[in-house]
């Protein structure tokens, strides 16, 4: 594993040389500045009505955590799935337009370094977006008093979403030469894995038979990354979400493996 | 398997007898196509090789097959005594390539792509400064060393793809067409390179091609393909002993072949 490091430095090098890490990370710095002034204004004006009406107990139970932070986070993992196709598409399409997966298929090098070192690279990517939303949750610290538990699993449930999709971008780039197929490919996969597996469930199922509450509906919902995201949000820490998390994206890195080593079956 | 073992401890040793490389039956069928077959040689080491043949002859899909970058689907193949498959990362080691199009990454320098390149094939953290030192100045790319290589005229990119294939010291040099689509100074270059190496003794070179001008001015011997299938193999002075030309030689044992086929 010792060459993992090594591809993984190379790729995340490549990557701050073009522009699209800089376009990707400019577009999220201002979204996410965007989105925490909505949610920190939002936080005011309920603030201002509750006071209005004298509505103390509400005022009482309002707090930095489930009412700003919370419906940030939870709004910025959404934009991870829009952003994120266009840093990860290039990572293993490009080794092919440019002919260098030649190099790396005959150089002593085992596959799972090749994927593992662009999965790194792709961590690398993820968790300076991360660390850029961690930078307003942490100006309420000066401010006021939210939880630093909470706060942190917020933010970790957002490395993991991103983790989850570094894979499935990887696998998309994977299969084809093309960086635009390879583009949209993540983008449906996301779109699907991350917000439409809900829909489709209860779309199908209450058409068949089945019903909602199926075996096959609740297998599906686990599958839908929104579940999972939403429950770490309220401050929840369940080995069962942890797990969905690494299983998928193991997953993903396991496909890729095998699309890339299937070169040298044709 | 007992034969391997010799191989691994007649490493480094002189005089070796070990076939730099050696190639048996090997085949590769896409569907109904066989585009290689029944293809057997042996090359000693010091030995400098061209392999010729018409385009669409196979020479490509053996020159991956004899990296490793595909696999056969029938036969097999040795490096320095490892097999391609079984020991490949030791075998790997022992190659360097020049594919068809050389393997450039368009946005680093010739210097950075050389030092990632030697991570990759292993070359020992302490030998790295100097492996790399040492492909700039054989190719000649001490002058453009940090250049982007987008930037690189398609001479240059050449020579960094020979950089490449020779960074790491290897005992086997595999060269898909290393001329192809140069200027006749580039073209010179490159084949002065390529002689300097092969001066040396030790290194093992295998070059595809289809000028036989470049076969004379390089190799000591030929392998001739035809439709995936072996139709020479011979020394460069027994061709043409007989005062033939090379061009001559080829013609004949080309149309000889051709009748065999329709026959």
């Amino acid at each position: 594993m010792r060459h993992t490091g090594t591809i993984a430095a190379r790729d995340l090098r490549a990557l701050f040389l073009s522009p699209v890490a800089y376009v990707v990370l400019t577009l999220w710095s201002v979204i996410a500045g965007t989105f925490f002034l909505a949610s920190l204004i939002g936080f005011q004006d309920r603030q201002i009505q509750y006071q209005q009406f004298q509505m103390l107990q509400q005022i009482q139970s309002m707090n930095l955590n489930d009412d700003l932070i919370e419906p940030f986070i939870g709004s910025m993992w959404v934009i991870v799935l829009f952003l994120l196709p266009a840093v990860t598409m290039g990572l293993v399409s490009s080794e092919k337009a440019n002919g260098t997966e030649e190099l790396l298929l005959t150089s002593p090098l085992s596959i799972w370094e090749i994927v593992l070192g662009k999965f790194l690279a792709g961590m690398g990517f993820v968790t300076v977006m991360t660390a850029i939303v961690a930078f307003f949750p942490a100006i309420l610290f000066v401010y006021g008093e939210p939880e630093v538990g909470k706060t942190l699993t917020g933010l970790l449930s957002l490395l993991l979403v991103s983790m989850t999709y570094v894979a499935v971008g990887i696998f998309a780039s994977s299969v084809t030469r093309n960086q635009l197929i390879a583009f949209i490919l993540t983008f449906v996969l996301l779109l699907i894995l991350g917000m439409m597996l809900p829909f489709i469930v209860d779309l199908s199922m209450a058409g068949s038979g089945l019903g909602t509450d199926s075996a096959i509906a609740q297998i599906v919902r686990w599958m839908a990354t929104g579940t999972h995201v939403e429950r770490m949000l309220q401050g929840l820490v369940d080995t069962a979400d942890l797990a969905y998390f690494v299983i998928a994206t193991a997953a993903f890195l396991l496909l890729s493996k095998t699309v890339i080593e299937s070169a040298r079956w044709r | 398997m007992t034969e391997m073992k010799t191989a691994e401890a007649g490493k480094g040793g002189s005089g070796s007898t070990i076939p730099a490389i050696a190639v048996q039956g090997l085949g590769k069928r896409y569907g109904d196509h066989e585009a290689v077959r029944g293809l057997s040689f042996e090359i000693g080491p010091g030995e400098v090789v061209g392999f010729l043949g018409p385009n669409g002859a196979g020479k490509t899909t053996t020159m991956r097959m004899l990296t490793g970058f595909i696999a056969p689907t029938d036969g097999m193949v040795r490096i320095a005594g490892f097999d391609i498959f079984s020991d490949a990362l030791e075998a790997r080691r022992s190659i360097g390539y020049l594919p068809e199009t050389p393997p450039l990454y368009p946005e680093m320098t010739p210097e950075s792509y050389l030092d990632f390149v030697s991570k990759i094939k292993d070359v020992p953290r302490a030998k790295r400064a100097a492996a790399v030192e040492r492909a700039l100045e054989r190719c000649g790319l001490l002058e453009v060393r940090r250049r982007e290589i987008r930037q690189l005229s398609k001479g240059f990119r050449q020579r960094v793809g020979l950089a490449q294939a020779i960074v790491h010291d290897p005992k086997v040099l595999v060269l898909d067409e290393p001329t192809v689509g140069l200027d006749p100074i580039q073209i010179r270059e490159i084949r002065a390179v390529i002689r300097d190496l092969a001066a040396t003794g030790r290194q093992t070179v295998i070059l595809s091609t289809h000028i036989l001008a470049e076969v004379e001015a390089i190799c000591q011997r030929v392998i001739l393909i035809n439709r995936g299938r072996k139709v020479l193999d011979q020394s460069l002075s027994e061709l043409t002993s007989g005062g033939a030309s090379l061009e001559e030689a080829f013609a004949r044992v080309m149309t000889r072949d051709e009748a065999e086929e329709a026959a």
